[in-house]
């Protein structure tokens, strides 16, 4: 998978999922201070990424170290292309 | 705005309300109130204990949705948990104490294997049953207790609200226990308790599995007039504190929301009252329609859309007959058809269901007649062409579907115990619908939804911030689960801090 189209799917769950304007999700967007999503979004951000990547997410310490939008494309994309989990 | 404000004025306040008054809805309101809360319980039936409440039929009483628990022996969780709410003295355990009073019968090879009492029992038991597969039998029960001791929320002392964090909650108990043995009877013997949380090996997590089962390897009772006995004594303990019950109310509308807050609450009678905070103990898809649609992501509802029902029972409450009554002890049979468990699991499945036999240590009748539960797995897609239908005005197809079951059960049964032909009288049916129009359950599922591998739980606090979800769905199935879930939250509601002195104080 490109990374574009991780970035363009990504995106399209912050849109469809958490109704975010597709102009603010740029990398460097924090999630929670410029996206406005809380600690208990996480959950739901992780289930809405594992159902559109068909991937499977450990809520693990990678999990919580993401901060920006940035951080998310890489968290996938690590997991997508880099065969792990 | 006169109007409103003169409304408010004579809005009864409370500091908490607790929605549904099972177990979970129980035990957070006796915990809330304990700490010095004045807590509004609402029940949305005609009296309080959901699942707990038993029916009577005739002469005898029959539980509904609680049979036998684990946990109640010196140092068990819920020995411990009870304890804390000052309940101990008050619920007696029954418990199981012969080895042959909780056996499985696996029929397609005719043997039995009984569980003694105590989880070195058990395991010392089952490489007597299969001595060739020792070191798998040892590694199992090595893995069963190791998961349990880093698990957190099976500690009342420290239970904090944690998403699944162990190696063994992204593997399925089928993987690990095909890892482990290549005998179908050994694993279906180790995955027999599934029957206790109604979600298949392949689908449940190996690290769910050790959490439920660790229990019910150490001891297993009943409990002195089942359900009602818990009931009984949760009504008896709020007599000391402020509590106010409120049956046949629901809540209708959370009014007021501002700051992710809810500041009013509607109830169903129309009465308009306040509280700091109100725990949801019901059904998450019953949370989700309360919720106002603006106040949650759409990635929260698909997420909660997204729960499956665990399995359901169809069940027979029958009287066992004098005779047969008298060479009856109280126990557990579990007959499987097939060894494997996810067949038996498996609502596709065409073969001969399981059945769990459970007779109760009640007393017996006054002909000296006992009472016997007999439950065959079932799932919504068995009842979902009658679903739509009322209680007393089910189509005549509902009725044959009864019939039908009925017959197979008692065939079933009589083709292993074939003394039960003249000796037991059945008394009533009941499908996934009867538990769904009773209970108050929206899909009659036994074990509120199925707690899949992978899956993240309605649990804690909830898009609206003094709003919180406990339950059976929301931690672990089962009396266990469902009052740690009260603790976890409740300690959520209440504070670590102030949770730490009560615990303090209860020591």
């Amino acid at each position: 998978m490109t990374e574009q189209e991780i970035i363009d799917r990504t995106n399209k769950v912050f849109e469809e999922s958490f109704e975010i304007e597709p102009e603010r999700l740029v990398p460097e967007a924090h999630i929670f201070a410029d996206l406005g999503l809380d600690s208990l979004d996480i959950v739901d951000l992780i289930v809405a990424l594992q159902t559109s990547f068909g991937v499977k997410i450990r809520t693990d310490e990678k999990v919580r170290e993401i901060r920006t939008l940035g951080d998310v494309y890489r968290f996938i994309s690590a997991i997508k292309n880099g065969g792990q989990e | 705005m006169f109007c409103c404000n003169i409304f408010r004025r004579y809005m009864k306040r409370y500091d908490n309300i607790v929605v549904g008054s099972g177990i979970s809805g129980l035990t957070m309101t006796l915990l809330l109130a304990m700490n010095g809360r004045r807590v509004l319980l609402l029940e949305k039936g005609t009296h309080i204990g959901g699942s707990l409440c038993r029916f009577r039929k005739g002469q005898l009483s029959f539980d509904t949705g609680f049979h036998f628990t684990g946990g109640l022996n010196d140092g068990g969780i819920l020995a411990d948990i009870l304890g804390l709410l000052g309940l101990r003295d008050m619920i007696e355990p029954l418990f199981i104490e012969d080895s042959s009073e909780n056996r499985f019968i696996f029929e397609s090879t005719g043997r039995s294997f009984e569980h003694p009492v105590g989880f070195a029992n058990v395991k010392a038991r089952f490489r007597e049953y299969f001595p060739s597969e020792s070191t798998a039998i040892d590694a199992y029960f090595d893995a069963v207790q190791s998961v349990c001791s880093r698990t957190p929320s099976l500690n009342i002392h420290d239970n904090l609200i944690a998403p699944p964090n162990l190696e063994e909650d992204y593997i399925s108990l089928d993987a690990v226990l095909k890892e482990m043995t290549p005998d179908p009877l050994l694993r279906g013997l180790l995955s027999g308790y599934a029957m206790c949380y109604g979600v298949r090996p392949d689908e449940v997590s190996f690290a769910n599995h050790c959490r439920m089962v660790q229990n019910f390897y150490e001891s297993i009772a009943f409990v002195r007039d089942g359900g009602d006995g818990f009931i009984h004594a949760f009504k008896e303990k709020f007599k000391g504190y402020e509590v106010d019950i409120r049956c046949s109310t629901t809540i209708a509308e959370l009014a007021e929301v501002s700051d992710s807050r809810v500041h009013r609450f509607v109830l169903s009678t129309g009465e308009e009252v306040s509280a700091d905070s109100c725990v949801f103990t019901i059904h998450p898809s019953q949370v989700l329609s309360l919720l106002p649609e603006k106040q949650y992501s759409r990635a929260f509802a698909s997420r909660v859309n997204g729960f499956e029902p665990s399995a359901g029972f169809f069940s027979l409450f029958a009287r066992l007959k004098p005779g047969a009554a008298s060479r009856t002890k109280s126990s557990i049979v579990s007959l499987f058809p097939d060894p494997d468990v996810n067949n038996l699991l498996d609502p596709e499945w065409g073969g001969t269901p399981a059945l769990v036999i459970i007779t109760s240590p009640d007393a017996p009748d006054p002909d000296g007649g006992k009472g016997i539960c007999i439950l065959e797995p079932s799932f919504p897609r068995h009842v979902a062409q009658w679903s739509d239908s009322r209680l007393g005005s089910r189509p005549e197809g509902y009725r044959e579907y009864k019939e039908r079951r009925v017959s197979a059960i008692r065939e079933h049964l009589c083709s292993v115990f074939p003394h039960y032909l003249e000796g037991l009288e059945i008394l009533d049916a009941g499908s996934m619908l009867t538990y769904k129009d009773y209970l108050n359950s929206p899909d009659g599922s036994a074990y509120g939804v199925k707690q899949k591998m992978r899956q993240f739980n309605m649990i804690g606090r909830l898009p609206l911030h003094n709003l919180y979800a406990a339950g059976q769905s929301a931690l672990l199935p089962g009396v266990i689960g469902a009052m740690m879930s009260s603790l976890i939250v409740g300690r959520s509601v209440l504070g670590k801090d102030e949770y730490g002195r009560f615990l303090g104080r209860a020591a």
